[in-house]
């Protein structure tokens, strides 16, 4: 399995570095470089960590792990309404940042209410493109455990719930943390930040729950290194939007829109397979982008195996009309 | 302040009082607000909040506020105690519209066409400023989907009943009876 580092040090012999994590079959995901200073976001293989340390020391930078790299995170709350803790909101949605995700914070259309509050087909296809979905609900057991449980009830992707009251379980739901609860205020108190380092704690654990069954059955290759070839993309280079291309645990969206691009995207090589053979590209629900969800290894090596046999069938059907 | 709460939750009726704490003390009327009641039922739903405040002094005269100087063109107003600006130029507004009250500055009004005489007369009622004040800090603690609601209002107590579909006739007297023990209740010797 994959360990996602932040290298945090100086551009001297950085380069060491990355072949280094080619050496030991990881990727480069991002590099962001402020003079001489460079922070690099790498993957590398679990048991190839404390190479990757020694190396760190020896360049004298820091080497942090961080759990969710890699990965997008949808917080999601009834409304964006100041009555439904847009600050618990947003620092959750900060915290996860500082552990190495990329957040996004979404109000739903008609989430207000006890028994009106609502979640439409198309919000939960929009939080079923992300890795995992933190909902933040309110004060009160009874309307979470009652009425709110409807809001991720067919949410494919795991869900982790924060809220007010102490709650054992929810059906649907991987993981609950109590104490967080509406107010005016930023979470800024020690155990406010406790609250924040335990919402961080549980979603990482989920995610790596996630990343084990993905790795029972390997993606044929690492988004990490889809998006080093996509990025070669002019159209991707020139784009001003945040992060235009963000990793998936199973894949990767990339903010061009995919009508446009589908073919260009479609035809990139990837270890001499055209990208359509071996990932599913589609229109991403949100606005102008498009996801790639990769296929597992065995996913291809079947495909292919179907291909040959078809393409088998097809020769014989030819030679026996000749 | 003399705070109830009656709720089935113990962790959400402190959230409550936590909340509806911070948020008089964001407005700034922690200090006027003399008694508040909750009655939470989350399976009803009904949210029905009752607040007593400090009877406020009475009007304050625009003078105690501002300079006024006489021009040929209208009348300047220089406010001197900002506080009471933006209750001032709504109330100027209100009287003369915005074509004829225009801000030089922020503290700085000019008047046009208006009369020195006619403008110092202006009185702000500080009763109805805390009203507004109050009535705001309802709002941000109401459950935002209660939007059926049932108020009640007098000189110092305003209650708020809401709820989700539909307003029981019991919920309405329930709310009168609490508007009714909000008036009567004496902050000095009693509890709620």
């Amino acid at each position: 399995m994959y360990k996602v580092l932040l290298f945090d040090g100086g551009v001297y012999r950085v380069n060491e570095l990355y072949e280094l994590v080619e050496d030991v079959g990881g990727f480069i995901i991002q590099k962001t470089q402020t003079h001489v200073q460079i922070l690099v976001t790498l993957a590398i293989p679990e048991e190839e960590k404390d190479v990757i340390e020694r190396k760190s020391q020896e360049l004298g930078a820091k080497l942090t792990e961080i759990p969710l790299g890699g990965t997008e995170i949808a917080v999601v709350a009834p409304t964006l309404g100041r009555h439904h803790m847009p600050h618990p909101v947003c620092d959750i949605a900060e915290h996860l940042r500082r552990y190495g995700a990329i957040t996004v914070v979404m109000g739903l259309a008609r989430g207000k209410g006890r028994k009106s509050a609502q979640i439409s087909a198309e919000e939960k296809a929009l939080i079923n493109e992300y890795d995992a979905a933190v909902f933040v609900l309110g004060n009160f057991e009874d309307c979470i455990k009652t009425e709110k449980v409807r809001l991720f009830e067919d949410i494919k992707v795991p869900v982790v719930v924060a809220c007010g009251p102490s709650i054992d379980a929810l059906p649907n739901c991987k993981a609950i943390v109590s104490g967080v609860c509406r107010r005016v205020e930023r979470m800024r108190r020690a155990e406010d930040i406790a609250k924040l380092e335990e919402v961080a704690e549980k979603v990482s654990k989920v995610i790596e729950e996630r990343r084990r069954i993905i790795d029972e059955d390997p993606l044929f290759v690492h988004p990490a290194e889809v998006r080093q070839r996509i990025e070669t993309l002019p159209v991707v280079q020139k784009s001003l939007r945040p992060a235009p291309i963000v990793l998936h645990l199973d894949g990767l969206r990339v903010k061009i829109p995919y009508y446009e691009w589908k073919d260009q995207l479609e035809s990139i090589e990837v270890y001499g397979r055209k990208l359509r053979e071996i990932a599913e590209l589609s229109d991403s629900r949100l606005d102008g982008s498009t996801l790639i969800r990769i296929y597992s290894a065995s996913k291809v090596e079947s495909m292919n195996q179907l291909g040959s046999v078809n393409s088998l069938g097809d020769r014989s059907a030819a030679s026996a009309k000749e | 302040m003399i705070v109830k709460v009656e709720g089935p939750e113990e962790f959400g009726n402190e959230s409550y009082v936590e909340l509806f704490n911070s948020i008089l003390l964001d407005i700034g009327i922690t200090r006027h607000v003399e008694a508040v009641r909750f009655v939470i039922r989350p399976s009803d739903p009904l949210f029905l909040i009752s607040v007593k405040t400090r009877k406020a002094a009475g009007k304050i005269r625009i003078n105690e506020i501002a300079e006024i100087s006489q021009s040929k063109e209208g009348t300047y107003i220089n406010i001197t105690d900002e506080n009471y600006a933006p209750s001032l130029m709504s109330l100027l507004w209100q009287l003369y519209g915005r074509e004829r009250i225009e801000q030089l500055s922020r503290l700085e009004i000019f008047c046009k066409g208006i009369d020195e005489k006619e403008i110092s007369e202006i009185a702000i009622d500080r009763g109805e400023e805390l009203r507004k004040k109050v009535l705001d800090a309802l709002w941000r603690v109401l459950p935002e989907g209660f939007k059926i609601r049932y108020d009640l209002s007098s000189e110092n107590v305003i209650t708020i009943l809401a709820t989700e579909y539909e307003m029981k006739e019991e919920w309405k007297r329930l709310a009168e009876k609490a508007h009714a023990d909000m008036e009567a209740l004496d902050v000095q010797s009693a509890s709620l």
